[in-house]
């Protein structure tokens, strides 16, 4: 049987994808335990049962992800730059630049034709340009992830963080929600200082040709239309899969690619 | 070996609490500006100053300020917790702003905190041009150095002798070039990691020593018959100061890369390098820590600097450049930008990566981008057999 796994285990969530014939058969998003190898287990069960199959029908697993060499059950563990790279090129076939925004990294990075990373840049230590950024803006917001980014299309008069440092901005945060501005003002600035970070290091890799977004923040409407409009290029949206699942369908492509060499994409 | 990564991982070393035993004189440097035939010719032991075994920055943030690279502010620490004990004198030189203000804040911090300073305490100037005028001035300052180390240790620096320094330096500088040349081999039969120890070991073990331990492990090296390159990808570590044993771990560690190479300022940049054993012997000083240097800090070189790096990497056949700089370091943040596009454009992958120096280093947020950047060299290699990259890497 021709079924193959990746399995994702990020900082925020744990994603898992199942696929067959190059087509995702189950699928899974988790919110990442406190040990990798539990959120890995729970995710991995959760996209086998959403297919319909068990885990002796997957003929190769792929883990990614931060918390990838924890992983018990894969045959082999691949950076999470390389999945978003692969697992993007199959979403949106004509992509060449990648911008992912993980929990805790943000990356841009060229692909080519086969989806394989060329030149990348990551964001160094700091949580700004990350998802951990947003989950602490919208926890003192006291809004949900998803509601985040639609706050900014309600948005009148948008406020302007001082600081994209996470602690100093959340502080900035608070003194908005004290002087009574509109949460949708300060949510719309969140998603703007989010997009001001990631469209650094988006330009540093000098964007070209489609521009496809991985990752939970690429769910986030605000943070991506202030990219686009930030980086001058559109970004292109795909419907043929969640975009934050990326990293798992292309650590199962990668998977297929090991097995059956390189026809898969 | 032992000896080398004992000497590498270790502030003090065997071999210093050996020379102190014996009585003798052991003055730290800071940069590799310092000619360390000086102290050699004074029966000084000259050891280059390190940041490796730093457990905190209290010390270091309370002078430094936070916004400076952590290399400096590693030795200051090491310095207010008394590691540096040992030290009968040491010898700051502006290898960059950051070291320059090392100096300031050393002798700021020796106020708070007894006994820290040494008693020999010696700034010593670096032009940043090496035409003639700043030959001229070096040669000035070596000469000032060596007067003042003259009256302070109650020693004679005399031209036979720095000449007979010169001379046991080279020794160790071929042997070391030897080892090199076998890294450019197709089988490459030595760790990155083992060099650079052996590297860094010849910046704080006796001279003496030093070239005679080398010369056994060069002979036992040729003739190792063991690849280690086999199915690894070759790499290039260039960027920021670095004398951390565990950063060439990290990237061999993965078991899918041999470090072929470094361009590091504690490796064989300088080392490798003879000296003219002609001629007055502070000129050829002057030639080969000035003349010949290859750091940023010196100015309009960087097309010099370039055709080095490029030579080397045609020399160890490298697939691939890591360029690491330290957070706040301007000249190899700015530099390894400019080497990232001109080798970029000539088909050499690059990762440039920014990151704290040793013990506060970030080593899974490192390890993901060396991965990557790995598998990147990978898939480049496996599309060189069959087609063309359609995006320009």
């Amino acid at each position: 049987m021709n079924i193959f796994a990746g399995c994702d285990v990020g900082s925020l969530t744990a994603k898992a994808v199942i696929m067959k014939n190059n087509r995702i058969i189950g699928s899974s998003i988790i919110k990442s335990k406190p040990r990798p190898k539990d959120s890995a287990d729970a995710a991995f069960h959760e996209a086998l049962s959403d297919a319909g199959v068990s885990e002796d029908e997957i003929k190769y697993c792929i883990g990614t992800g931060y918390g990838r060499e924890k992983i018990e059950f894969v045959d082999e563990v691949v950076s999470e730059i390389t999945c978003h790279g692969k697992g993007a090129r199959w979403m949106l076939p004509t992509a060449e630049t990648v911008i992912d925004i993980g929990g805790q990294d943000c990356k841009t990075m060229k692909i080519d034709k086969d989806g394989n990373v060329g030149r990348f840049s990551a964001n160094d230590k700091c949580a700004s340009g990350t998802g951990r950024f947003l989950e602490v803006m919208a926890k003192v917001l006291n809004v949900g992830i998803d509601e985040l980014g639609r706050l900014s299309q309600k948005a009148k008069d948008p406020i302007t963080l001082a600081s994209t440092c996470t602690v100093w901005a959340q502080a900035d945060v608070i003194k908005y929600i004290n002087s009574g501005v509109p949460i949708e003002d300060i949510g719309a600035g969140i998603n703007s200082a989010m997009a001001a970070r990631v469209a650094i290091l988006v330009n540093a890799v000098k964007p070209e040709g489609d521009i496809f977004m991985t990752g939970g923040v690429a769910k986030n409407v605000g943070v991506v239309s202030t990219l686009e409009k930030l980086i001058g290029k559109r970004i292109k949206r795909a419907r043929k899969a969640d975009p934050q699942i990326a990293g798992a369908i292309g650590a199962a492509l990668l998977s297929m690619e090991k097995v059956n060499g390189k026809m898969a994409a | 070996m032992k000896i080398f990564n004992d000497a590498a991982t270790q502030v003090q070393c065997e071999s210093i609490t050996q020379w102190k035993k014996e009585g003798k004189p052991v003055v730290g440097y800071t940069c590799s500006y310092a000619p360390a035939e000086i102290f050699y010719a004074a029966d000084i032991l000259p050891v280059r100053l390190r940041g490796i075994e730093t457990e905190g920055m209290e010390v270091a943030d309370t002078y430094f300020g936070p916004f400076i690279c952590s290399f400096p502010k590693c030795i200051l620490q090491l310095a207010g917790k008394g590691k540096f004990s040992f030290l009968d004198g040491a010898i700051i030189t502006p290898g960059c702003d950051g070291m320059r203000r090392l100096d300031e804040c050393w002798r700021k911090a020796g106020e708070d905190f007894d006994g820290i300073v040494p008693d020999y305490f010696y700034y010593f100037d670096v032009p940043h041009k090496s035409e003639n005028h700043g030959m001229a001035w070096y040669i000035e300052e070596v000469k000032e150095l060596i007067k003042s180390l003259e009256n302070h240790f109650n020693v004679s620096i005399t031209n036979e002798k720095l000449k007979t320094a010169i001379k046991v330096f080279n020794k160790g500088r071929r042997i070391l070039k030897e080892i090199e040349d076998l890294r450019g081999k197709d089988d490459v039969v030595v760790s990155g990691t083992d060099v650079f120890a052996a590297t860094v070991a010849g910046t704080v073990i006796p001279r003496d020593e030093y070239t005679k331990e080398l010369k056994k492990w060069a002979t036992a090296l040729k003739k190792r018959k063991t690849s280690l390159s086999k199915e690894k990808k070759r790499v290039m570590l260039v960027g920021s100061v670095s004398d951390e044993i565990d950063l060439f771990q990290l990237i061999e560690n993965t078991d899918k890369a041999i470090i072929v190479g470094e361009n590091l300022c504690f490796g064989i940049r300088y080392q490798g390098n003879e000296i003219s054993e002609d001629g007055d012997p502070l000129e050829s000083l002057a030639a080969h820590y000035l003349g010949a240097s290859v750091c940023p800090r010196m100015f309009g070189k960087y097309k010099e600097r370039l055709k080095i790096l490029k030579d080397r990497i045609d020399h160890t056949k490298a697939e691939g450049v890591i360029m690491q700089n330290i957070r706040f370091c301007d000249l190899h943040g700015a530099e390894n930008a400019l080497f990232e596009r001109d080798l970029e454009a000539i088909g050499i992958p690059c990762l440039r990566v920014e990151r704290e120096y040793g013990p506060h280093i970030d080593a899974g947020r490192m390890k993901l981008r060396i991965n990557a950047f790995l598998e990147r060299i990978d898939a480049k290699s496996d599309q060189k057999s069959t087609e063309p990259l359609s995006v320009s890497a």
